[in-house]
């Protein structure tokens, strides 16, 4: 009865919302303040985080909004021509910034379109909160990086910030875990030629040698050359390497090798970061799935207690089979850091707030709650939270198994999913 | 022997002395990366003999021809889709899904060849020689266009429905997808040899070839035989995307533009409209591309490939077995 009772509270929060919307600022409203969203929802993992923004927007409204203020969202697609395009997430940028009510969007998605987007919002305050961005060149003056976040912000205050932690992490968490647990001590590694493949790759060899492992190879391929990788992979094996890690993104084909190493009788584990952690990945695996080790930069909300209740709100809320996703929660943590330093702008504005006023609240953020976890930013907009996930493809699971994992499954092999293995907290001293 | 000659005879030497160490320093790997060589060589041979085909007969660069190779695996995937074929094993509706839908693809993409050739090709025969291959450019960015509303722009899973039998010889390993490949390649060639030189048809693709307007005066009907001359290039390369979604199980939208591109230097290696040319530039460019993957490093492939098209259009503009084409 009480769930009954509850559905009817939201149901009329839902409707009271939806009269607001539909009679500009009257009727309890004090007004609507717009958020956006730039991710890539022409794929699968893009849409299931903007339904992650979607879930925090539609639960904060039917609790009465912020401050009495309604929020709109919207969902801005950049992709072109099927995946994600850096042009287009400018594109998108300019038209919240050429609207007023936008205060804030959460997105990108992809680290090369943050670096495009950062310096058209920096100068206009637009508070940006990625869910999903891991290169460490967005926030990090690293002296490897072709870009460094002072350039990008060029003189202005820091409008970025990222719920999840960076790729920096990413390669050592894997070198880490092959090296101690799965005992791989030889590897070779592949990359595809992208600034988040060789990065990722080049982290993982560093972390990798300094446990005292060897680097067999490091080869590289660009998707529109190289179609058969079994000569690449044939030279892995014969300088005697025991694994492979590849450091890139299934867009690139980065998982055709995996199938291929079964075309050459070549039977070692296959790891990468969460570029490979797709559905794509396992489709382009075809034959070969089992033993795909994958690492995410952000915690496993499945994995978190805190994170069981809203994850079981949204999927009474979302109920397709894709749309949730390792992001969604990552999204819904942003969305409601994003809104709660709207909230605290609104009162320090008495009113509507300036662009400029949600970034300075953001900035302040501290100790904010969300699902995941406690965050506290750093001035460069990076989070307190260090967690790095490790998930393994697993073939022929249950129905059941398949419904509780947040990993992903293939789309043509639909029993070998990715499931979560264990995570690396770099917060706490190790 | 002129300069030109001499240079190219130096530089092949130069990479024969160079294989040759690598074949007795590591002969097991060697071996093994002429399988890989050969395989992925059946496929742009299949690809290159229907730019050679068309070349030879109207000295058009079918840009689009890659793309129906891609659209042949495409097609064949999805019809494949029908049968109760299982990917795990090689059962009996493997083998007869495979037998019926092969050829079904090869037709199907002979077919569309040449609708693409009476569209977009056969109005413009008269055009200056830069229409034609700009429509070409245009049905090629047209089919990809096509496959990318049909499946988006991720790669699209060709079902794995061959015996996976493996054996390892003398620590050479290969599968009977790779025999499979090798011998279906070569029996679609010389199926084709035979067509060229025996029939009447074929007696007519070579009068063409050599002569439209003469051939027309001899009462060859000119649009009949080009046509003809499509629909066998797309035959093969139907046959080529068919083996390549059963030998590498992935596709995706583009495959067709940089495996055109290679197919096509296969062909002018070969010498552009010789059919045994772009058989034999095919195998070759596949051996090169497989040499130059292991030990050169593959990112280096493609200008390793390309590099020979401009070297061999610099020395030898014949080719390898020389060019059929009209002198005018």
């Amino acid at each position: 009865m009480v769930r009954a009772r509850g559905l009817i509270v939201l149901t009329t929060a839902a409707l009271v919302a939806f009269a607001c919307g539909g009679t500009t600022g009257g009727g309890g409203s004090k007004g609507t303040i717009k958020i956006g969203s730039d991710l890539p929802v022409c794929t699968i993992g893009g849409q299931a985080t903007a339904n992650g923004v979607q879930f925090a927007v539609n639960q904060k409204n039917a609790a009465g909004g912020v401050e009495g203020y309604t929020i709109a969202y919207q969902s801005f697609d950049d992709c072109r021509q099927g995946a994600y395009n850096a042009d287009a997430g400018v594109d998108n940028v300019r038209k919240m910034l050429d609207d007023k009510a936008f205060l804030g969007m959460v997105g990108p998605y992809n680290s090369a379109v943050a670096k495009a987007e950062i310096p058209i919002a920096a100068p206009q305050h637009f508070v940006m909160i990625s869910p999903a961005n891991t290169n460490p060149c967005l926030t990090k003056d690293i002296a490897g990086c072709s870009y460094h976040p002072q350039d990008l912000r060029a003189g202005n205050q820091n409008n970025y910030w990222r719920v999840v932690t960076t790729d920096d992490y990413q390669g050592p968490a894997m070198a880490t875990y092959a090296y101690k647990t799965l005992g791989i001590k030889n590897v070779g590694i592949l990359d595809d030629s992208t600034v988040f493949g060789v990065g990722i790759a080049g982290s993982f060899e560093q972390q990798f040698k300094s446990l005292g492992g060897t680097v067999a190879k490091h080869s590289e391929y660009k998707k529109e050359q190289t179609s058969d990788f079994k000569s690449i992979l044939l030279g892995f094996k014969n300088a005697g390497a025991l694994g492979v890690y590849v450091g890139g993104t299934d867009d690139q084909n980065i998982c055709i090798p995996r199938k291929q190493m079964k075309d050459i009788g070549w039977a070692v584990p296959f790891m990468g970061g969460d570029g490979i952690e797709t559905s794509d990945c396992i489709d382009q695996a075809s034959g070969n799935e089992p033993n795909i080790y994958a690492t995410s930069a952000g915690a496993d909300a499945t994995q978190v207690d805190g994170a069981k209740q809203a994850i079981a709100d949204f999927r009474k809320a979302f109920t397709g089979p894709n749309d949730f996703g390792g992001y969604t929660m990552q999204a819904y943590d942003a969305a409601n850091a994003l809104m709660a330093a709207i909230g605290r702008a609104i009162k320090d504005a008495n009113g509507m707030p300036s662009r400029e006023q949600v970034r300075a609240q953001m900035a302040k953020t501290t100790g904010f709650k969300g699902v995941i976890g406690t965050y506290d930013f750093d001035q460069n907009g990076d989070t307190s939270l260090k967690i790095v996930s490790i998930y393994v493809v697993n073939g022929g699971l249950s129905d059941q198994a398949i419904k509780d994992s947040t990993g992903v499954c293939g789309s043509k092999t639909k029993n070998a999913c990715f499931v979560w293995k264990t995570q690396f907290d770099f917060a706490k001293p190790a | 022997m002129s300069l030109p000659d001499f240079g190219f005879y130096v530089l092949c030497a130069t990479a024969v002395v160079l294989l040759a160490a690598q074949a007795v320093i590591h002969p097991t790997e060697f071996v093994q990366v002429c399988i890989f060589g050969l395989t992925q060589g059946s496929i742009y041979a299949l690809v290159a003999l229907g730019y050679t085909m068309v070349y030879g007969i109207i000295e058009l660069i079918n840009f689009a021809h890659g793309d129906v190779f891609t659209l042949g695996a495409y097609v064949g995937s999805a019809i494949l889709g029908f049968f109760a074929i299982s990917e795990g094993e090689f059962t009996t509706v493997n083998l007869i899904a495979l037998l019926l839908v092969f050829p079904a693809v090869m037709l199907i993409m002979g077919g569309i060849n040449v609708a693409i050739e009476r569209v977009a090709y056969r109005p413009l025969r008269n055009a200056p020689r830069l229409a034609p291959l700009i429509t070409a450019i245009g049905m090629s960015f047209f089919l990809e266009g096509v496959m990318f509303l049909w499946h988006g722009p991720a790669t699209v899973h060709f079902p794995d429905i061959l015996p996976k039998t493996a054996t390892t010889i003398a620590g050479v390993f290969f599968g009977f997808k790779d025999v499979f490949v090798v011998v279906v390649a070569a029996i679609l060639v010389a199926l084709l040899a035979i067509f060229i030189n025996r029939t009447k048809l074929g007696k007519a693709m070579r009068a063409t070839a050599q002569d439209r307007d003469a051939a027309q005066l001899m009462g060859i009907d000119i649009n009949r035989t080009i046509a003809a001359t499509f629909f066998i290039g797309a035959l093969l390369a139907g046959a080529g995307g068919m083996i390549w979604g059963l030998y590498y199980n992935t596709v995706y939208y583009q495959l067709g533009f940089r495996s055109g591109l290679i197919a096509f230097t296969a062909a002018v290696f070969g010498g552009i409209g010789n059919i045994p040319g772009a058989a034999l530039g095919g195998l070759i460019i596949g051996l090169i591309a497989a040499f130059s993957d292991s030990y050169i490093g593959s990112k280096w492939t493609q200008v390793v490939v390309f590099g020979i098209l401009i070297g061999v259009l610099v020395f030898r503009p014949t080719g390898l077995l020389g060019m059929r084409v009209p002198e005018k």
